[in-house]
Order: structure tokens, then C-alpha cells, then sequence
């Protein structure tokens, strides 16, 4: 093995009351995808933000190419070659792909921007990663996954070395990521180091080499050989104790039981055609489809808050008119947990007390619309425990939690409706696997207390294990349901032929 | 007065951490400024603070300017603005007046008629707001030049001296009157109180009230803190932005009524100074200009602080612009203060995941929140 092109060596950063990293270790070489790995909450974030200059260490020194660098800001590590693409798209909206991809350096000809050369540079930056598209669309057009091949192309345009990946396949489908591998393994194969950070353990086996296991901040597995490693081994490295196989509970619908819901053909304001669907007490139906399919588009048609133009929306086999998430929920007892939980689930700045009290108040307040405090603390109270949300107090800020705990925050907010229709969306994104498996279990305890469930997920393994019945979207319409084999092989190329003959072009 | 109306977690919470906490607060150090500056007044000019000349006034002014705060208040609690908020207090002033001097209406139904107005036009407000998204300040803005120039119209139109003076039976009491005024079996009250603090009183605690314990400040307070989530949590956000500021509208023409009532008369000029003053008072007492935190005590000590500043300078004999130029520092400070704040608030949110259980969060907002 050559040199190493980036080390980190026994960096320690303390934050109140936390070590956040204890001398932690990590070696990057050349030509090789590193793995990340961790619970949420291990480290891995603080790590990153320590590389890339967010952060300072209280102590340990950082070796680029082999000579000792300190980053005090961001922008010196970019100038030391090292790229990150963040967990959240980080690009300005308003500009175009190619305004982007050379921000950091936009050459200049009389110091007035030289737009010839902007163009030229980033065209180049794209083709590197054989994304094919005009370097003068607006970012406000591309869809997620696209951004984030442009935050890559900005890499590349600053002759980067190391690239730091934080969960990047967290909100892309299936396909995108396929390609997204592509792109990695282009930057191996010219020499680049790669950092990989994810919590779906499939495709770290797939496409990683060596891996570093980070638990409370401590390095508990450092520069290993992937390969020496079984999927097993490294679960129970990450939790700390060995972790007992998911055992998928014996499921049964009662299919005599008239939907709940039900869609009929239904049109849409937001693109959709045709779409007919229905979900009963007790089950889970599983909404699959790559990001852009109309998944949650179809949700806030639900909601009202796309308007449905042909076709009936049926709640309880009646015609529902619903204007808003209020109607959805008072008139008819849908819930809605959302896809975003930091920008749609959860008030960050609030307590935990608002954060899940905040859809029950209509029912607490007495006259004058006085909510008692007492009352609502133990409401709130009763769905920490019953869903394990870790908290310090009901006064914490719910922005002070992990990334698992917010979203059973969000949960909660809505089990605290007692709602007959639950609408989850994508609820384990960014979310490690002992917590996911919590998840798993809460919402088939839901089911079995006769919830309707609709589960939105892009996550194919998540939906064979959790849904009933998966219903297939491509391209806003409806490719087809298949009933849950859950036989991982026969249901993926069910689900996958189902997009493919809707759509050839995928 | 102050906050912790905060409920029985916090309570429980070690004293150690609410004194710590309380020690920290900016309504805290309001009122030890406020303390320091009456000590330095007092001693200065020991004959400032005579009853029925100097404290009289003040106290008018504080109460009227109060009313001013909190309308800005509940509009910065949604994390927007309210830029007409002096020419809504013209523009309810003028109905009162009108009410008055051509309908000849008792003094209390005239009132009403001002405050209605002021809640409409409030309401009017919040609903274009809500229906086209256009950013408050900007509607706000517009609001204002469209009042700007129809109120004097109106006064021009309908009274010869531009002014409405009639004088319905109990105006007087409530603009000029003190305690003085209150006699009971032959005993008097203070001339250092106005009348008027008895109903500002009972306000600040209704809009203490909203927010501390009802759902519909609680709501409001989310829809300030993430509107978006607020919606998604099936709260009728349209209909609570629509409320807050007919509510605003309604105190500005509140504070316009009471300025009218205490010099005499109903002109176009009343509320030309409310503006900056109302941003001044939320400020400083620590409401977020971001929206989902508020504080009424705060408010109601900002302005006491700024209209305190403002008489002492005049009793040294400071020039008016001088006082401006002292209300700006002011300002400037209080908005680096909670410039400061915001940061601080956020920063526990990047810590890794796991806060240490016996971390006590930074600031509450929203828990104990709002004040009473």
C-alpha cells in the first residue's frame, strides 16, 4: 500500500458533558472506498465535520498526502483536496449547475466572471461523472439525487483527493443509487479515496473495501479489511451486543373487512393518472416507487393538499372532501407522518411537550380553549414510554434529539390523534439498525391494533419486510400491486419487472 | 410577573438550574438596568420622581406603549412584521373619533366601533398575507401608505380642524384620570397612577393568557416556530395568521384610542411614533424576531426601559434627536442580543445525538414559553 492520503490520528473532541470523538483513527488510501460506520449518534458526523474543518479537535492531528495539516474552516480543507457531499443537498437554489459547481473558485478574466470558462468547467466536471445534462439548468429543476452529482461534479472541479460521502444513498431510489456506485467506483478507479458513510449495510458489502466502526464516539473496529468481516460480526460491533434476528411477526389481514380507504381512479392537480388503491383495518400497504414516482405527491392529495380532479377519494366508503391535513385528520382520522422530519415532522425549537401534544390540543382544551398543562404533560408523557423516545425531560428541544428520536417524535405527535388511517413516509431514513428495527416492530403493533397503514418507502428490503401488499408507482401512475411473498428474491424482480413494464426507459 | 409560569417539569427541575436560568434571562437583566437607571435618575434629580408630574406621565406612556409592543409582538410570535402597526392605531383612533364626534355614540360603544375597526383591517391584512405568500413586510408596507393617505383624507373630509373633539362622558376619566379620581368612603387613591394602567393591566394578562395557556396560542406559537411542520400537524395556519393580526390590529387601535383619550383629541397624526417603538419593546424583552418564542413581561419591560431612557434624558435636557439617536443604540443592542441568542439556542442541536440527561436545555421556548 502507498502512502495514505488522508489520516486522521487520536482526534478527541469534547463537547459539554460528551466526548463526541475519542481518539478516534482513521486511515484513507488511494483507490479504495473506506466504510463509516456507526449508530446514529457514534461519531461519524463529528468525524466529518473535524476532516473537512467544520470543527476543530481538542486533540489528534490530521496527515494529508503525509504532511500535518490543521483545518480551522471549510474552505481550507477544499483547498487541501478534500470534497464532502453532505447528508442534506448543500447548493444554492437559485443558481444554475454549472454557478455551482465552480462557487468556490469561479474564474474570473479582468476580475469580471468569466462565463466562457464557467460553462467549459463545469461541462468538464459533469462529463467526469458522465452526467449528462446542461450546465445552465437551474438547481431549483434537478430532483435530489441529481444535486447531489452536482455537489460531486463541485468535488471534482477542486481536484479532489479524498471525498467524504455522508449517507449519500439515504434519500435516493434504488436506481439512482446504482448510479451514484458508478460515479464511486470511476473516482477509485482514479486513484481518489473514498469515504462511504451509510446505515444500509447491503450496499456497504457491495461496493466498500475496508471499514472503520465507530461506538460512542470510540473507534471500535479501525482500517479493517471489509471482507474479514461478516454482516453479522459488524452489526453486533456497531450495537456493542450481539443483536437477536428480525423475526417478522405471523401477519394476517382480514380480508372480509371493507377499506378503509380508498382511491378510484383518481387524477390529481400534481401529475397523477389513474391511480386506484385501497388499504384495510389492520393492514400495511406498502407505496413503492424511485424518488419521483409520486408517492408523496399522492399522500398530500390525500391531505388536500393537491386537489384530486377526477376520479373518488373513499374514507369508509364514503366520498371524503378533504381541504386540508385538519379536515384529513378531525373529519376523517388520517394521519400524516412526514417524509422530512427536520423540516416538516418535528419543531425543532419547541419542547418535546408541543412537539407531540400539538395535534391533540382540540381535544384537551376546555372552555376557552384553555389546554391544562397537567393534562398535557401526561398525554405526552404516556407516548414517550409507549414508543421509548429517549429524553432528558418534556422540556428538552426536540432539535437536541438524535435523528431516531425526532422521528419517533413525529410518530408520536400523530398516535397521540389516535388516527384510523396512518400515512408514514419514508420513516427510517438516516436511521441506524437497532432503531429502524424498533420502528419495525411499533408499526406492526399499530396494524394489529387496526390501524390502517399506507407506508411510503423507497426502500425495497424495508418494504418486503414490513408491507402486505406492495402497491408499485412509476412516473405518477399506479405500475400495479403484488401481494407480500416476502421472499426477498421472487418480490425485488416482481417489483422491479412492474417498473420496467410500465416504464422501458428506466 | 415573570414567565415561569412553567408547568410541573419544571417544577421539578432542580432550583439550582431555574434560578441559574432566571438569573440569565434578558427580562432579568431588563429589570436590574431598569433598577440601576431609576437609582442614577433619582439621585441625580431628586425630585424627579414627583407623583402627579413625572410619574403620571410615564406610566401613561408606558401603558399606551405597552399596548404597542404586544401588537407588534403577536405578529413577530408568527415570525412576521407589522409595519402599519402605528397607522392600524390611526386608523382604529379614527373610528372611535368618528364614532364620537358624528355619531355621537356613548364612550364605550365608540371604543368598540375603534377596535373592530383596527381588528379588521388587521384581519384584511393577514389575509392577503396568508392568501398570496407575499412576505409580511412588504404587505405590511403597503398597508401603511394606503392608511397614510386616506386617514387624513378622511379627517379632511369630515372635520373642519382635521381633528375630532367631542368628548363623549368618561373619555377623560380614562385618558387624564389617576387615582386621585378613585374615592371610596373619603379615602383617595395615588395621583401617580393613571387610570388607564387598570385596563392595559387586564390586557397584557389576556395576551399573557393566550399564549401561556390556550390552544390557540400554542398554536400560534408553532405556526411561528415552523409553518410548514404547523400545517403538516393539521393546524389551520392560514386562519391563525388571519387571527394574529386582527388581534395586532385590534391592540394598535387600542394604544391610538388611548393616546387620543389622554391628549383630547382624534387627529391623523396619532401613532406616528409607534412604529419604531414597537419593534423596540418585544426586542429587547427577548421575543425572537423569528417567531415561536415570545415574552409579554419582556415586552412590557423593553418599553418601560425605552420610555424610562427617554424621560431621563429629558430631565438632564437632551434634545430630541439626541433621544433618537439613543433609542437606535438601543435597538442595534438589542438585536446583536438576540442575534447572540439565536446562536446559543441552536447550538445544542449540533451535539452528537445523545444529550446528557442532566444538560438543561438552553432556553425554553415554547415549554414555559410564553409569559403571563
Amino acid at each position: 500500500m502507498s502512502t495514505p492520503i488522508l489520516q486522521a490520528r487520536n482526534v478527541t473532541k469534547t463537547y459539554p458533558g460528551v466526548k463526541a470523538l475519542d481518539n478516534v483513527n482513521l486511515t484513507l488510501a488511494g483507490g479504495e472506498i473506506h466504510a463509516l460506520l456507526g449508530e446514529n449518534g457514534a461519531g461519524k458526523s463529528t468525524l466529518i465535520k473535524y476532516l473537512t474543518g467544520v470543527h476543530t479537535a481538542d486533540s489528534g492531528s490530521l496527515l494529508i498526502s503525509g504532511a500535518e495539516q490543521t483545518f480551522s474552516n471549510p474552505s481550507e480543507s477544499t483547498e487541501a483536496g478534500v470534497g464532502v457531499v453532505h447528508q442534506e443537498r448543500n447548493v444554492i437554489r437559485e443558481f444554475t449547475v454549472a454557478e455551482n459547481i465552480v462557487l468556490s473558485r469561479t474564474p474570473k478574466k479582468f476580475g469580471f466572471i468569466d462565463w466562457k470558462k464557467v460553462n467549459s468547467e463545469a461541462s468538464r466536471c459533469l462529463a467526469m461523472l458522465d452526467f449528462d445534462i446542461d450546465p445552465s439548468t437551474p438547481i431549483s429543476k434537478l430532483s435530489s439525487a441529481q444535486i447531489q452529482l452536482v455537489e460531486i461534479a463541485r468535488a471534482l472541479y477542486t481536484d479532489t483527493k479524498v471525498l467524504l460521502l455522508d449517507e449519500p444513498t439515504a434519500s435516493i431510489s434504488d436506481a439512482e443509487a446504482a448510479k451514484l456506485f458508478k460515479v464511486i467506483h470511476r473516482l477509485k478507479d482514479d486513484g481518489a479515496a473514498i469515504l462511504f458513510v451509510s446505515h444500509k449495510l447491503d450496499e456497504v458489502y457491495a461496493h466498500c473495501d475496508t471499514v472503520t466502526v465507530l461506538r460512542d464516539g470510540k473507534t471500535v473496529l479501525s482500517d479493517a479489511a471489509l471482507a474479514d468481516h461478516p454482516h453479522d460480526e459488524i452489526v453486533n460491533i456497531m450495537v456493542g451486543r450481539s443483536l437477536a434476528s428480525l423475526v417478522t411477526p405471523e401477519r394476517s389481514v382480514n380480508t372480509a373487512v371493507d377499506p378503509v380507504l380508498e382511491l378510484r381512479n383518481v387524477t390529481t392537480t400534481a401529475g397523477h393518472g389513474g391511480i386506484s388503491l385501497d388499504v384495510r383495518p389492520g393492514e400495511i400497504l406498502g407505496l413503492y416507487g424511485l424518488v419521483g414516482a409520486g408517492r408523496t405527491e399522492l399522500a398530500h392529495a390525500i391531505l388536500g393538499r393537491e386537489r384530486i380532479t377526477e376520479g373518488e377519494l373513499l374514507v369508509n366508503g364514503k366520498p371524503a372532501k378533504i381541504r386540508s391535513v385538519k379536515d384529513a385528520l378531525h373529519d376523517y382520522g388520517i394521519g400524516y407522518v412526514t417524509e422530512s422530519r427536520k423540516e416538516e415532522g418535528v419543531f425543532l425549537d419547541a419542547n418535546i411537550t408541543r412537539n407531540i401534544a400539538a395535534t391533540t390540543w382540540g381535544k384537551l382544551a376546555g372552555p376557552l380553549g384553555v389546554v391544562k398543562v397537567s393534562d398535557e404533560r401526561a398525554l405526552v408523557e404516556k407516548y414517550v414510554q409507549e414508543l421509548g423516545i429517549r429524553i432528558s425531560s418534556q422540556d428538552q428541544l426536540a432539535g437536541q434529539l438524535s435523528g431516531g428520536n425526532q422521528q419517533k417524535v413525529s410518530l408520536a405527535k400523530w398516535l397521540a390523534a389516535d388516527p384510523k388511517i396512518l400515512i408514514i413516509d419514508e420513516p427510517t431514513i438516516g436511521i441506524d439498525v437497532r432503531t429502524k428495527r424498533s420502528f419495525y416492530e411499533l408499526i406492526w403493533g399499530l396494524a394489529d391494533q387496526g390501524l390502517a397503514i399506507l407506508l411510503i418507502s423507497s426502500d425495497l428490503a424495508e418494504m418486503i419486510t414490513l408491507a402486505d401488499r406492495i402497491a408499485v408507482m412509476d412516473s405518477f401512475t399506479l405500475a400495479g400491486t403484488v401481494e407480500n411473498t416476502r421472499h426477498y428474491d421472487s418480490m425485488s424482480q416482481d417489483v422491479i419487472r412492474l417498473i420496467h413494464a410500465k416504464a422501458p426507459s428506466h | 410577573m415573570s414567565n415561569e409560569t412553567s408547568p410541573a417539569g419544571a417544577a421539578k427541575r432542580r432550583q439550582g438550574i431555574d434560578f441559574k436560568r432566571y438569573l440569565t434571562s434578558p427580562q432579568f437583566f431588563l429589570v436590574l438596568i431598569i433598577v440601576v437607571l431609576v437609582g442614577i435618575i433619582g439621585s441625580a434629580k431628586p425630585n424627579a420622581f414627583n407623583g402627579a408630574f413625572v410619574i403620571a406621565p410615564l406610566l401613561t406612556s408606558v401603558a399606551i406603549f405597552t399596548i404597542v409592543g404586544l401588537a407588534q409582538m403577536m405578529v413577530l410570535s408568527i415570525g412576521q412584521m407589522n409595519i402599519a402597526v402605528g397607522n392600524m392605531a390611526a386608523f382604529g383612533a379614527m373610528f372611535t373619533g368618528l364614532a364620537f364626534d358624528l355619531w355621537k355614540m356613548p364612550f364605550i360603544a365608540g371604543l368598540l366601533v375603534g377596535l373592530v375597526a383596527g381588528a379588521l383591517i388587521g384581519a384584511l391584512t393577514g389575509w392577503i398575507i396568508a392568501k398570496t405568500g407575499v412576505n409580511s413586510f412588504i404587505v405590511t408596507l403597503a398597508m401603511s401608505f394606503a392608511l397614510l393617505g386616506l386617514i387624513p383624507t378622511v379627517y379632511t373630509t369630515l372635520s373642519p380642524g382635521s381633528a375630532f373633539t367631542a368628548k363623549p362622558e368618561g373619555m377623560e376619566f380614562l385618558g387624564r384620570g389617576t387615582f386621585l379620581d378613585v374615592c371610596m368612603a373619603g379615602y383617595c387613591g395615588p395621583a401617580a397612577i393613571p387610570v388607564m394602567v387598570v385596563p392595559v393591566l387586564l390586557v397584557v394578562l389576556l395576551v399573557g393568557g393566550l399564549y401561556s395557556k390556550t390552544k390557540l396560542g400554542r398554536e400560534i406559537l408553532l405556526t411561528g416556530a415552523n409553518i410548514k411542520a404547523a400545517e403538516l400537524s393539521a393546524i389551520p395556519t392560514n386562519k391563525r395568521v388571519v387571527l394574529v393580526h386582527a388581534i395586532s390590529g385590534a391592540l394598535a387601535a387600542f394604544a391610538g384610542i388611548l393616546l387620543a383619550t389622554s391628549t383630547g383629541s382624534f387627529t391623523p397624526a396619532i401613532g406616528n411614533e409607534f412604529m419604531l417603538q414597537s419593534f423596540l419593546g418585544p426586542i429587547l424583552g427577548g421575543t425572537l424576531l423569528a417567531g415561536g418564542y415570545i415574552s409579554v413581561t419582556g415586552t412590557f419591560l423593553g418599553i418601560t426601559l425605552a420610555l424610562l431612557i427617554r424621560r431621563g434624558l429629558e430631565l438632564f435636557g437632551a434634545g430630541i434627536e439626541m433621544l433618537n439617536v439613543f433609542l437606535g443604540l438601543i435597538l442595534l443592542v438589542a438585536l446583536s442580543a438576540e442575534r447572540i441568542r439565536t446562536v446559543r439556542r441552536r447550538k445544542p442541536a449540533e451535539l452528537p445525538s445523545e444529550t446528557p440527561p442532566d444538560q438543561p436545555a438552553d432556553r425554553q421556548a415554547l415549554s414555559s414559553g410564553a409569559t403571563a
